[in-house]
């Protein structure tokens, strides 16, 4: 898909700010908030636009910490393993990845004890072979924009 | 802090925003039976107080035609993670860069375009004289957010 003025102006108003008006994006561009709206609803269809968020900051509400969890798997089955991860209420973002892993996760953490409970619930998924956590020193610093830009 | 507790109403709006940021406040008060102002003010307040630090949209960064995401497990010679640290700052690419306790000492996630320039930053960091491996993950597909899963309904404001 090929990409003008108008898609850019959306993805670049609603980046910064996503409940901005169609009307106000609309009136800079010089075309009908229909226009607008249709083009918004067609970068969804397309995938292009996955969702749009609030961004939180997890310190204010009750996260100490962030974790990165390096998941090791029994070969073909990451797809479904990373299906359950997503479903983990603090897990931000999960992929699968090519190196020294076969999926990465990282969440947010409340405390020590969380981070252990964590580590079991994907410890105990069928066919994880090997957990590891890397605890983030000091970054708070999460929001969406930081994983997609 | 305040010592406030979020009540059900913020907690509410948290959930239908994250969901989708686009919610009307018509749409969150009527659920709420509050008024439209009362979510309005709530939004602002949450604001105010950092809890909602914005709104945004989640992009495709593949069809956007903008590359991989990759994850770097780098260690380092003691003491040299702060001044590492720094100099990866400096690297193009990156999205999010910090100290870590664990396997490694520094972790860091770029979005890269191709394999050349995943390998000429993976190059870069190794030369660095207090960088001991460089250890690398490639963000295979799209990665899976769930920002709106977070908890919060314990939470103390």
């Amino acid at each position: 898909m090929k990409f003008d003025k108008i898609d850019n102006a959306i993805i670049k108003n609603l980046k910064v700010d996503a409940r901005t008006s169609f009307r106000e994006i609309a009136r800079k561009l010089k075309v009908s908030p229909d226009t607008v709206s249709n083009r918004f609803g067609k970068l969804q269809k397309e995938g292009i636009i996955i969702d749009t968020t609030v961004v939180i900051d997890p310190s204010k509400i009750g996260y100490s910490f962030i974790a990165r969890f390096g998941i090791k798997v029994k070969p073909a089955y990451s797809s479904q393993i990373l299906d359950k991860i997503i479903t983990i209420s603090s897990i931000i973002v999960a992929s699968k990845i090519v190196g020294v892993y076969d999926l990465v996760a990282v969440s947010v953490v409340k405390n020590f004890q969380h981070l252990c409970d964590l580590r079991e619930t994907i410890l105990e998924m069928p066919y994880v072979e090997r957990v590891e956590i890397g605890m983030w020193v000091k970054t708070m610093e999460l929001s969406p924009q930081y994983f997609l830009i | 802090m305040s010592g406030k507790r979020m009540d059900e109403i913020d907690v509410k709006i948290l959930r239908m925003l994250q969901k989708d940021a686009r919610t009307p406040f018509k749409e969150i008060a009527d659920h709420c039976n509050v008024t439209i102002d009362t979510i309005k003010n709530r939004f602002i307040a949450l604001k105010e107080r950092g809890v909602i630090r914005g709104s945004t949209i989640v992009i495709d960064p593949k069809k956007m035609g903008l590359g991989n995401l990759v994850i770097l497990g780098i260690r380092v010679v003691e003491r040299y993670s702060d001044s590492v640290l720094n100099m990866i700052k400096k690297i193009p690419g990156l999205c999010v860069a910090t100290k870590a306790i664990g396997k490694y000492d520094l972790e860091a996630i770029f979005l890269l375009n191709d394999i050349e320039q995943i390998g000429t930053t993976k190059e870069m960091i190794e030369d660095f004289p207090q960088v001991k491996s460089v250890d690398i993950g490639i963000f295979v597909d799209k990665p899976l957010l769930c920002p709106k899963n977070f908890e919060f309904d314990q939470v103390i404001l």
